[in-house]
């Protein structure tokens, strides 16, 4: 069978892929995208907080059109012992001028929003269609196989998320270690817009993003999140994998748990679930990209290439799937005004990356993940804190005592010292 | 030989919401091909296969017809082009203003020797937009056809009955509503999926089809679910030989 031949191939309709696909159609470049989904997003689960920045620079003054949920305004921390729990609430004007921090999106619908816009441009789509093989000749690629059809291209972009076995069949990246892999079991729960503007103290697309730890992940390393959208919530949790293991409970056990405790419960009440699912995803961080991110005929792309930021405050992928594809697409443009497709040509795309804050941002948490893996930060601190502001509010007619007594006492209790405390104090402000 | 196969738009019955009291809520269906439309589609490319000619598929019905996926997701299992007759007005149409908008489409394409719907539409099922718009074409017209052969200028086809096969001879031009197990519809190939997008669409108004004046003659009260039974809810778990005699004894009370 004749292989048909295309410019550009990229597979994997996500943030990512979207975002290249966009911007070489804008430069005239003839490109396919497959997706194995119905139509982009479909395979993708509730929703997150997008830092949107990078992509008003792909689309300016996107979110006039864009079906995006609320700006984030509010980001609340909490510390969550099992019945107690400690917030620091912070909320900053600026986040709601445009051009916007972040806001929540539904990925369902905002995918599928960029994959139009994608295709107004020129990019000729392909839904429904799984990916099976990648072609190549010698260390070069050449093309895609799905089904029983081959597919050709100077350049094929790997955007298949972050079980990439793409990157993996074309030689660039091996199977991620168990230590890196998370599991993430979300819901989402839909409630009157009115009852969320007041439960979270929200004039109008104003938004909050909390991130839990603690017992919200029932100690096990991870932690929890909960973003509002216009009239329903994502929570949701992710768990490391060895760690989950070692603790024997389930991730959706951890999620109802969550669901019920008292600073959750108030909040989702009376609301409605309309989904709910479990799936891998990866603590990444700098230590999984790996050493080459091209190869002759061959580039990855966002969580493909392990650009993703888990510092236990934030989960960021998104940002980082777009920046990429954004300097994927420009390595392309540039490759082809060369007519040169081979990875010493393709490899400016290393450099631009580089210079764009995926790189930068991705060398600041590069501790993050190993600062995370420290167990005293899920098991030990949240009920810390929840012992220390319990007894200086608690007058139970017992004599207080002065706050640094009453932390130390905590502390002994918990089994920690001011060294540890201090240690790790100082290795989370360097590592986040 | 030149074939036209019909389809509906439909909201994907897995998403649709009942209400409680009975209504449905259809806001988070996606929409998609009737499922019964699908194997038509199917069967006439295959009879083009067997005999040449070209398919062309037919939809009229309101703006969302547009969709640009909608209209691939036609084009990628096969036809050659697609004709739609679009019109807000044609949202809740009545099969006979359905047939009428059908009848007076295919008449303007002109030249067609067969017309293939599927057994009916999977969302209301009436089941009579075929047999009305055979009626309005004058052509030869048959449903519940589950087997398609091709015979010089001629078809044979085979309606499978309670307890024998009906093989009939039917003359072109005809309008034939084919049932499910007539072949299996395709699964498009990434291939077909990208050549969907470059393939022909021609969209008509009412007023292009000559149709400006085509009133509903049915009046739609309500669109309800059925009425839930009231079930027992009675689970007995286990296979011990208690468990099958409290089955049985269940089962027993209610037989009597
Ligand atoms: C629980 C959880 C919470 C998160 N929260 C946030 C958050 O709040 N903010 C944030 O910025 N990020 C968040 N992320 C990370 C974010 O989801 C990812 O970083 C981002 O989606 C990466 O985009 P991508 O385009 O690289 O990959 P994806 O979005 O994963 O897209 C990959 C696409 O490729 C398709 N595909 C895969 N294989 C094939 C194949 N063989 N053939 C064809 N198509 C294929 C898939 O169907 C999918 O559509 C979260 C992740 C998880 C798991
Ligand atoms: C689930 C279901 C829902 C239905 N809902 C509706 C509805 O909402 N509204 C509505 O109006 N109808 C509806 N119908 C269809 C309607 O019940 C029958 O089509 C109608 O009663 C015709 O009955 P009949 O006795 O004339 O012929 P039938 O007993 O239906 O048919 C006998 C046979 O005669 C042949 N035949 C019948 N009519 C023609 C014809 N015009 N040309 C050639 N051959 C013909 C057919 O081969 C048929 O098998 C529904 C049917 C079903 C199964």
């Amino acid at each position: 069978m004749s292989a048909d031949k295309y410019e550009v191939i990229i597979i994997g309709g996500g943030p990512s892929g979207l975002a290249a696909a966009y911007k070489l159609a804008q430069a005239g470049v003839e490109v396919v995208l497959v997706e194995r989904g119905d139509y982009c997003g479909s395979k993708n689960l509730s929703g997150g907080v997008f830092y949107t920045r990078v992509l008003d620079q792909l689309i300016p003054g996107f979110w006039e059109e864009a079906p995006v949920e609320r700006y984030i305004t509010n980001y609340v921390t909490t510390l969550m012992d099992k019945e107690d729990y400690f917030n620091l609430d912070y909320k900053g004007q600026a986040l709601s001028k445009a051009p916007y921090n972040a806001f929540s999106v539904l990925r369902a619908k905002f995918d599928r929003w960029l994959a139009e816009k994608a295709e107004d441009a020129g990019v000729m789509l392909a839904n429904g269609i799984k990916v099976e093989k990648v072609l190549k000749e010698g260390n070069k690629v050449t093309g895609i196989v799905a089904g029983d059809e081959e597919m050709l291209a100077d350049v094929v972009i790997a955007a298949d998320g972050i079980n990439s076995f793409i990157a993996q069949e074309a030689g660039l990246r091996g199977p991620i270690k168990l230590e890196h892999l998370a599991v993430g079991a979300k819901a989402l729960i839909e409630l009157p817009r009115e009852t969320i503007e007041e439960r979270f103290r929200l004039t109008g697309n104003e938004g909050t993003a909390y991130a839990m730890l603690g017992e919200a992940s029932h100690g096990v390393a991870g932690g929890a999140f909960l973003y509002t959208n216009l009239d329903s919530l994502s929570i949701g949790v992710v768990l490391r994998l060895d760690d989950l293991v070692k603790a024997g409970v389930k991730p959706a056990e951890v999620l109802d748990d969550l669901l019920e405790h008292p600073m959750v419960a108030p909040l989702v009440k009376d609301g409605k679930m309309v989904e709910y699912g479990a799936h891998l995803t990866a603590e990444g961080g700098l230590h999984m990209v790996p050493q080459q991110l091209v190869a002759d005929g061959f580039i990855m792309v966002g969580d493909a290439a392990g650009f993703t930021i888990n510092s236990g405050l934030v989960i960021r992928g998104m940002d980082l799937a777009v920046g990429s594809g954004i300097a994927a697409a420009e390595a392309i443009i540039e490759a082809k005004e060369k007519n040169d497709f081979s990875a010493a040509s393709l490899n400016s795309y290393k450099r631009r990356l580089d210079e764009s804050f995926v790189m930068k941002d991705l060398k600041t948490y590069a501790k993050a993940p190993i600062f995370m893996e420290n167990d005293r930060l899920y098991k030990s601190y949240s009920k810390l804190a929840n012992d220390i502001f319990g007894k200086v509010y608690n007058h139970d007619l017992t004599p207080k005592e002065l706050l640094l007594k009453t932390a130390l006492k905590a502390l002994k209790e918990n089994n920690l010292s001011i060294f540890d405390l201090a240690r790790d104090g100082f290795k989370g402000v360097r590592a986040l | 030989m030149n074939v036209i196969t019909c389809y509906k738009i439909v909201p994907d019955d897995q998403d649709i919401i009942v209400r409680d009291d009975r209504t449905l809520e259809l806001g988070k269906a996606e929409l998609e091909i009737g499922q019964y439309d699908l194997p038509a589609i199917e069967a006439g490319m295959q009879v083009v296969a067997d005999a040449g000619g070209k398919v062309s598929a037919l939809s009229v019905g309101p703006k969302l017809l547009e969709n640009s996926k909608l209209k691939k997701a036609v084009l990628s299992r096969g036809p050659a082009d697609l004709y739609l007759v679009v019109d807000d007005s044609l949202a809740d149409a009545d099969t006979h203003q359905t047939a009428r908008t059908l009848a007076a489409a295919i008449q303007k394409i002109g030249n067609i020797d067969l017309v293939l719907c599927g057994e009916g539409s999977s969302d209301l099922y009436s089941q009579q937009v075929g047999a009305q718009l055979g009626e309005l074409l004058g052509m030869a017209n048959i449903n519940a056809v589950s087997k398609i052969t091709v015979e010089g200028d001629k078809l044979i086809v085979e309606r499978t009955l309670e307890d024998e096969v009906e093989v009939l001879e039917v003359s072109l031009p005809a309008v034939i509503s084919v049932t499910t197990d007539i072949v299996q519809p395709r699964i498009p190939s990434m291939k077909e999926v990208l050549s969907a997008g470059k393939k022909p669409v021609t969209q008509w108004s009412l007023a292009d089809i000559g149709l400006a004046d085509n009133p509903q003659t049915i009046e739609t009260i309500d669109t309800l679910a059925p009425e839930l039974a009231e079930r027992k809810q009675i689970v007995i778990e286990g296979d011990s030989e208690d468990a099958v005699n409290e089955l049985w004894e269940n089962l027993r009370q209610e037989l009597q």
